[in-house]
């Protein structure tokens, strides 16, 4: 094919290779570059990162110790343990490390594969601070490091002392270019706690106001979830007896969806723990979120780096007229599929989520009037219909759905990355079709006005390519 | 509803001049169609013949022929719904029979674009050009081009989109 393709691109031969590769020698991986230190993580790192195996296997020892009461049996375990690991640690320890080099930030890990990973700067994203439980223990931190781009380019500096992260951290975002990334800040919460720094955009949530949100979030999921196997119990029950073999396979025949049930449970704990002392503030340029009880994390969102900001209403909040904000970023999305996007406001009454939105995008408001799909379009979701639409407003499009929980989602027009009209045989048959405004990061970033009239749909379409130009012609042309 | 028959692409508010796809694309298709109703043919033969003898051979030729017309004519009439346009801006792809798609890829976004054939496309001379944006997602493709076309239009999509790069 590339032979018949040839004649179209001109006949000049490829420009010939450079004499010598850029950056570090590729046969020797794990060698920093010439006259640049290696910096080291710390040496507790190991350690801290076969925490699971070493728990899972104190767990093993233990019960052995007790089943065979051979108490010798944990000293010489736990010896052994000791020497191999603290000698598989040094070793690990030595092809470990990390080089800052002009631009770029080299990683370097492995010591049977070896592996060196280059970072772009320039095409920084985020940089998270990360504190684990067992690292804070140690006081110790994480930095998770977010670039653009495909599946897994996400790069992490486990574990360095807490000072030293943070130093590291303002160091990446002035290389980066950062405007307003103000190093001092970050220096300054060195010396003392992270509670300098500028005021907090709106009160701090309170952990009472935290768990009732999340509880009256929960409620509906729990109470469904009761009710279903409740019936599910009793009906068995009176058909097979209440013998104990008929509730061992009752719960094995449930087992999966139990499971998931639990797991559903253990998220919204996770949630609550995570978004515990939440504190949001503003510095030049970025968004600075700090939050979490038992692992902190300090997130950094660079404001010109959202791509929307969704509303989330959950069905119970609606009374209280409470909404959470979350902000969509391009390196949330490929981290992971269970956190799609950055909590700006766990909770919030209306003025403080409009606080937010308006610091996340530049005079974005957060009430919309948006319009309603057409009303033969309703028996098609008929609890959903009254909540569903879709607005285009000044500056974002704004589309609205769900009935357990009621999202908005804004995009501002500059960030649409490529638009799709789709329309599926049953709405043809309805002269329906949906409009799709995909941003850049995973696939749950997509902005989806559903069922509209097929001449609005497209006519939609037509106008957010019209204003995604011209709302991107006024801006600086960004690379990443 | 009088748009009820009218594809969703012909309601753009703007003409279209809509670029068909190469001609031979049908015949690739409707080939490949029939290749894969084979094998399910095959694979339907041998416990046919099993439970009928040497019947269940005819029933599954029988088979194999209605089920592959069917397909080859759904095929070919999905063919025909294929399109591409360029614009000023953008580059416009529809395509579908049963559920209709129309995508539009701003050239400013453009961060890849591929070019490939599998075996039966390079055997009738056809390429398949995918343009992909940061947004996952979003992998849009032009199928069964001539060569020449698709390296033409590689190129001209590559020069527009580092002329007018909008990033993410």
């Amino acid at each position: 094919m590339s032979a018949e393709a040839g004649p179209v691109h001109g006949d000049e031969p490829a420009p010939p290779l450079s004499p010598a590769p850029y950056g570090p020698v590729p046969y020797a991986p794990s060698a920093p570059p010439e006259g640049v230190q290696r910096q080291r993580l710390h040496p507790l790192t190991p350690l801290l990162e076969s925490v699971r195996f070493l728990t899972a296997a104190a767990a093993a020892v233990g019960l052995q110790m007790f089943t065979s009461r051979n108490f010798l049996f944990a000293v010489y375990a736990a010896v052994a343990a000791a020497v191999v690991g603290g000698i598989a640690s040094l070793i690990a320890l030595q092809f470990r490390g990390f080089v800052i080099w002009g631009r770029e930030l080299h990683i370097y890990g492995g010591v049977f594969t070896r592996s060196h990973r280059t970072v772009p700067l320039d095409r920084l994203q985020s940089v998270d601070l990360v504190r684990p439980l067992r690292a804070r223990v140690f006081g110790l931190a994480q930095l998770n490091i977010e670039v653009a781009g495909g599946d897994g380019t996400d790069a992490r500096l486990a574990y360095l002392k807490h000072d030293r992260a943070l130093e590291l951290r303002s160091e990446l975002l002035s290389i980066a270019g950062r405007p307003g990334a103000a190093p001092q800040t970050a220096v300054e919460s060195t010396e003392e706690a992270p509670a300098a720094g500028p005021a907090p955009l709106v009160p701090p949530v309170t952990v009472r106001k935290l768990a009732v949100a999340s509880l009256l979030e929960a409620l509906p999921v729990q109470l469904t979830a009761l009710l279903v196997f409740g019936t599910a119990f009793a009906v068995t029950g009176s058909i097979f007896g209440f013998t104990q073999v008929a509730t061992a396979l009752w719960f094995g025949f449930f087992a999966p969806a139990l499971l998931g049930y639990l797991q559903s449970t253990v998220q919204m704990v996770n949630r609550f723990l995570r978004n515990c002392r939440f504190r949001i503030t503003r510095d030049g340029g970025n968004l600075l979120i700090e939050r979490g009880l038992t692992d902190t994390s300090h997130e950094t969102v660079p404001v010109d780096r959202v791509t929307a900001v969704s509303f989330d209403e959950p069905i119970l909040w609606r009374r209280k007229d409470w909404r959470r904000v979350e902000v969509w970023t391009a390196a949330v999305a490929q981290s992971a599929a269970v956190v799609k996007s950055t909590t700006a406001l766990p909770v919030g009454t209306p003025d403080e989520v409009s606080t937010v939105a308006a610091e996340a995008v530049p005079e974005l408001s957060s009430v919309f009037a948006v319009e309603q799909p057409p009303r033969r379009a309703r028996w098609r979701m008929p609890l959903r219909w009254k909540r569903t639409g879709a607005l285009l407003d000044e500056k974002v499009f704004v589309v609205r759905h769900g009935w357990w929980v009621n999202t908005y989602a804004a995009v501002p027009y500059a960030r649409i990355q490529s638009v799709r009209v789709v329309q599926g045989p049953i709405q043809r048959m309805q002269g329906l079709a949906s409009v799709h405004a995909m941003t850049a990061g995973g696939v749950g970033h997509t902005a989806t006005a559903a069922h509209r009239d097929v001449v609005e749909a497209v006519a939609m379409a037509a106008e957010l390519r019209k204003r995604a130009d011209a709302a991107a012609a006024l801006e600086a042309p960004r690379l990443s | 509803m009088n748009a009820r028959a009218v594809p969703v692409w012909d309601l753009w508010p703007d003409g279209i001049s809509w670029q068909p796809m190469s001609p031979t694309l049908r015949t690739v298709w409707v080939l490949r169609s029939l290749l894969n109703v084979l094998i399910l043919a095959v694979i339907a033969a041998v416990p046919l013949t099993i439970w009928l003898g040497w019947d269940g051979l005819l029933w599954a030729l029988g088979g194999y022929v209605v089920l592959a017309g069917l397909r080859a004519l759904a095929v070919s009439r999905t063919v025909r719904t294929w399109g591409y346009a360029e614009r000023d801006q953008d580059l416009l792809v529809r395509h579908g029979l049963l559920t209709r798609r129309l995508s539009i890829v701003p050239y400013g976004r453009i961060q890849l674009i591929d070019l490939s054939a599998g075996p039966v496309e390079r055997m009738f001379g056809l390429t398949t050009v995918q343009v992909r944006t940061a947004a996952l997602g979003s992998n849009t493709e032009v199928p069964g081009l001539d060569p020449l076309v698709a390296a033409a239009l590689r190129d001209r999509l590559a020069v527009r989109a580092a002329e007018v790069r909008e990033g993410l």
